[in-house]
């Protein structure tokens, strides 16, 4: 082999150590169980609110967004907080006017070593039907209680 | 059409309190210039129940749903008692089913309840314009009134979210799912609109006594005759 056949090859090689890339060809994969929050906004007919803007507040930031996203066609979002920060996480979902916000509780369990969990697993703000009909009979029976009161006959005193 | 809370900035929600203590101030006014203030309670309280009902109400519109207003409806019934009732109305929807917030209710009292004193105004004109023509006319004038009230709530909520969307939110979205909104709006203003007329004429022919029947020029002669004496 040549002389300039070796200054050839050892350039290439010093060229080839100096990239850091071309040991990046190998991959790999790795996985961790984690902890994710997953909203569920509705409308109060039961619809999902599709592509609605969400946007998480961290506790340690509640004025900057912490992540943005959208929901999906169930009107789903998923996203894991940073275990690191304690407090309050508040999520906020918004459509054309119409939203909601909710403050999701992340706390230190009792022992100091664990990971901190959601101090409530689920939080389920909607009424059932029956429960919608109550109240608003009860609402209604009021304005009819108002409206008998001051239609009652005048009596003379 | 109900403003949530945490939408507006503090100074909008100040603002809303602050017209709509204006409105309900000037209402009550005028209910107090009245003979008998309380004879129009039992209809205002009732009107209410229905109002208070009515967002429970969807009826299904492709893609989504919506719920009916009937603000027109209570000014038309109502005259001054409906800015009042509606007011009365939303904050029982506020807390009962968080249907609206209680830090935007002022925002949402504008937006429902000054709309209402509209379609009062109109109708009651719409009533001396149309006193030699055919019922149609008539008609006419009371399905733009109760849509009409529906047409303004709808544009003055739209301007109102999309003049204060928090920078935090893609603007460009916000804006044209709004405005997509506002066509399912529009018609939902030609259904009240028709509704309110098939109402009126109802009342009209039944009980034409519980329409607010009294011209507002002999309610304001009669007053100044009793400040005069």
């Amino acid at each position: 082999m040549k002389k300039w056949h070796y200054l050839l090859l050892s350039l290439t090689l010093v060229y080839l150590g100096a990239i850091n890339k071309t040991w990046a060809h190998g991959v790999r994969l790795q996985y961790k169980l984690q902890q994710a929050i997953q909203i569920h906004a509705i409308y109060d007919d039961g619809q999902p609110m599709q592509e609605a803007q969400v946007i998480v507040y961290a506790p340690n930031d509640p004025t900057t967004p912490w992540l943005t996203g959208t929901t999906n066609q169930e009107g789903k979002f998923i996203f894991t907080p940073d275990l690191s920060q304690e407090g309050n996480w508040d999520v906020t979902v918004r459509q054309a006017g119409h939203g909601n916000m909710v403050s999701i509780p992340l706390v230190k369990a009792d022992d100091a070593d664990s990971t901190p969990i959601v101090a409530s697993e689920s939080s389920n703000m909607a009424y059932t039907p029956l429960q919608k009909a109550l109240m608003a009979i009860m609402g209604v029976w009021g304005f009819v209680g108002t409206a008998l009161f001051f239609s009652r006959r005048k009596t003379d005193s | 059409m109900h403003i949530p809370d945490s939408f507006l900035p503090p100074r909008v929600c100040l603002l809303g309190y602050a017209l709509t203590g204006l409105g309900t101030w000037y209402s009550l006014h005028r209910i107090r210039l009245e003979t008998n203030p309380t004879e129009q309670i039992p209809k205002a309280s009732l009107l209410t129940a229905g109002f208070f009902v009515a967002s429970l109400i969807h009826i299904p519109l492709p893609p989504s749903s919506i719920h009916l207003v009937f603000n027109g409806l209570m000014g038309i019934m109502l005259g001054y008692y409906a800015f009042p009732a509606i007011l009365i109305g939303l904050f029982f929807q506020a807390v009962m089913f968080q249907h609206g917030g209680l830090t935007t209710l002022g925002v949402n009292g504008v937006i429902m309840g000054f709309p209402a004193l509209f379609a009062y105004y109109f109708f009651r004109f719409g009533q001396r314009f149309t006193q030699d023509k055919s019922p149609w006319w008539q008609s006419f004038f009371v399905f733009l009134a109760g849509g009409g009230a529906l047409a303004i709530s709808a544009l003055i909520f739209t301007l109102v979210i999309l003049s204060f969307i928090p920078a935090d939110f893609d603007v460009q979205t916000e804006q044209t799912i709004a405005l997509i909104a506002l066509i399912g709006y529009g018609i939902q203003a030609v259904i009240e609109g028709i509704f309110t007329v098939m109402f009126i004429t109802f009342i009209q022919r039944v009980k034409p006594e519980l329409l607010n029947n009294r011209n507002l020029r002999q309610d304001k002669q009669r007053n100044e005759a009793i400040n005069q004496s």
